[in-house]
């Protein structure tokens, strides 16, 4: 009997925790909606093909071959060969490891930075909001490029290359991300449960942490996961110009600063088409993705 | 020490709440002293707007730091001042000595977690519980404010429940470490009526059991009559008549009580129209310097009653009204004069 009614109890707990989480609800809601699931299966294909790269692809990618440069795309060489003799489909697979490695990094940080500057700024109110968010508009208005560009050369050769980009384009971006965490918790705050929260004793720190931030995640994540499309194209703008990855780490602005050169734009597609392909279908995904949470997220979405 | 009370669970002297408007600081609570006992079921009474929740908000001190402050005034609970208190140190007594229970259910209990994670971070902040005995204690509590399967309510969300049950949650929630003291803020305002009948009573036996002291403010004199021992009403901040429920329904002396008790629904009586009060409660910044803050709207009211401010004194044994009708509230200058 007693038996019985425990597995009773656990499938119960089971079938109602499934059901009702609101995270269990957006993720169903998430699945049912093709195209973010399509474009979820891209990214992850993608991901792993680049992350694999090194295993499955026998090629030096930084080795020069002056005797195969620009070669058309063959059975040798997939998408042809660049400017140095240098294969283009192993290229774009391992760019794609950095383009990645930075659009998820530079995200995660200036997530992290964005929350914990907005949460605080929205949950204690003030001076200190003031201050939080004079700061906040003071980086907002930073002539963005300019400032990579200066802080990548003082930077660069003290941290790794990739690295330092990130650390620039984290520091830089994060103001967006921290107005609307604090927009947020300043609506979220007002709701009774806070009040309750404190009345039986939470601190500030635990209010934030266990209360606030649960309620407003489903809004930074959409936010992040918008932000991740945003900073790949960061990445590839700046290296395009020149002032992103070192020259010498493929990345998919790397590969694109080649079209550059006018003849390599009208005459040989294949060496920018694909890292350009790349970057599309990406950013694409990403934002199919972003919207698919959007709507996952929001309660009165049917679709 | 030892010459304070030791009935006297909660007191608070004149106390003085105000919030900033505008750039100037106006009283929201003014000059309120009030006395919880022991075990007693205090009802605070009045209007919208009159300071009652502003005063249980002071007490447990959460109002919002930058916008308002207790300009004035202690508040003791058990023989020690809590109003200057750090964050730290009120976060023991909060939900441990004292709790609170909020009008709204609906948005009182937050909606990404389980019911059972609720009520075990109140067990987590105040015991060393174990998940394991926090969850089983949860259920147990759950049970002892009448949810009906506990053993499943537990791993539900807010959403899944009814406007009772989630009072029901923030109950038990309030009472999980036994608090001495309950401030329940319109616990039942926002439900239906036979929801809040069966609500008074569950919070009538936990105070039994559990041997609390209630504060139980609400604007519902009906509530009052069954609830309380005693009954303070207050109107725009102040308090103007503390007796005995006995003594108040029957012998109500201020005419603001009088007018609050004619404008309840009977059914024993045929009447035309329900009377009402005549008027609004002032906003803080058109309240009156001086005189009696209800003379504006008062019937009865006399022309020296917007001039000379009455002062809150005993006009019989246990019953303490605060009206120039009573000779007993007219402050001594003035009669000298």
């Amino acid at each position: 009997m007693e038996v019985v009614t425990n597995k009773n109890d656990a499938e119960r707990k089971i079938a109602s925790q499934s059901n009702h989480s609101p995270w269990a609800l957006a993720r169903k809601k998430f699945i049912r909606n093709k195209l973010a699931m399509v474009s979820l299966s891209f990214l992850m294909l993608l991901s792993l093909l680049s992350i694999l790269a090194p295993y499955i692809l026998n090629v030096d990618i930084a080795r020069v071959d002056f005797l195969n440069i620009n070669l058309p795309p063959s059975s040798e060489h997939w998408f042809g060969t660049d400017s140095n003799g240098r294969d283009v489909f192993a290229r774009t697979l391992y760019g794609g490891r950095v383009s990645l490695l930075i659009g998820l990094a530079s995200t995660l940080c200036v997530t992290l930075i964005g929350t914990i500057i907005g949460a605080i700024a929205g949950y204690v109110g003030g001076k200190i909001d003031q201050f939080l968010m004079r700061l906040t508009d003071f980086v907002l208005t930073f002539p963005f490029t300019v400032f990579v560009v200066v802080l990548n050369t003082i930077l660069i050769g003290k941290v790794s290359g990739v690295w330092t980009l990130i650390m620039v384009i984290s520091l830089l971006s994060w103001g967006g991300t921290a107005r609307i965490v604090r927009s947020k918790i300043l609506a979220e705050k007002e709701n009774e449960y806070i009040l309750a929260a404190i009345s039986v004793g939470c601190s500030p720190f635990k209010v934030i942490a266990k209360h606030l931030l649960p309620n407003v995640a489903s809004t930074i994540i959409v936010q992040a996961s918008l932000l991740m499309a945003v900073m790949i194209v960061v990445e590839s703008s700046l290296s395009f110009i020149g002032f992103g990855v070192p020259a010498d780490t493929p990345s998919w602005g790397n590969m694109l600063s080649e079209a550059r050169n006018s003849d390599v734009l009208q005459n040989k597609p294949w060496i920018w088409v694909p890292p350009c392909l790349a970057i599309t279908f990406t950013i694409l995904s990403i934002n199919f993705v972003g919207e698919g949470l959007k709507d996952a997220f929001n309660p009165k979405s049917n679709r | 020490m030892s010459e304070r009370d030791v009935s006297a669970l909660l007191e608070v002297k004149d106390l003085e709440t105000s919030f900033l408007i505008n750039g100037k600081y106006y009283n929201a609570v003014d000059g309120v002293s009030l006395r919880v006992n022991r075990k007693q079921i205090v009802g605070i009474v009045g209007e919208s707007g009159c300071g009652k929740s502003v005063m249980s908000l002071s007490i447990m001190n959460l109002l919002p730091k930058n916008i308002s402050r207790i300009r004035r005034g202690e508040i003791v609970f058990e023989g020690k001042r809590i109003d200057h208190l750090g964050e730290e140190e009120l976060n023991r007594i909060r939900g441990k000595e004292m709790a609170m229970i909020f009008q709204e259910p609906m948005t009182s209990l937050n909606p990404v977690f389980t019911i059972g994670s609720q009520i075990a971070e109140v067990f987590f902040t105040h015991t060393n519980l174990s998940k394991k005995e926090a969850r089983q204690r949860s259920i147990e509590l759950l049970r002892s404010v009448g949810i009906a399967r506990p053993e499943s309510v537990v791993n539900e969300y807010p959403h899944q429940l009814s406007g009772g049950m989630r009072q029901r949650v923030m109950i038990a929630m309030a009472i999980a470490c036994r608090p001495k003291l309950l401030i329940a803020d319109e616990p039942t305002t926002a439900l239906d009526v036979t929801v809040q009948a069966q609500i008074l009573e569950l919070l009538k036996d936990i105070q039994a059991t559990n041997e609390m002291a209630v504060m139980l403010i609400t604007h519902d004199l009906g509530v009052v009559a069954e609830m309380c021992d005693e009954v303070i009403v207050m109107y725009a901040g102040k308090i103007v008549e503390r007796a005995d429920v006995h003594s108040l329904f029957y012998h109500p002396k201020h005419p603001y009580t009088k007018l609050l008790m004619e404008s309840i629904p009977r059914m024993d009586r045929e009447v035309e129209t329900l009377s009402s009060i005549r008027g609004i409660v002032p906003s803080l910044a058109q309240m009156p310097r001086s005189g009696c803050r209800f003379a504006e709207r008062c019937p009865k009211a006399m022309p020296e009653c917007k001039i000379v401010t009455p002062k809150l004194t005993e006009h019989s044994p246990g019953h303490e009204v605060a009206c120039l009708l009573y000779e007993e509230s007219v402050p001594v200058h003035e009669v000298m004069k």
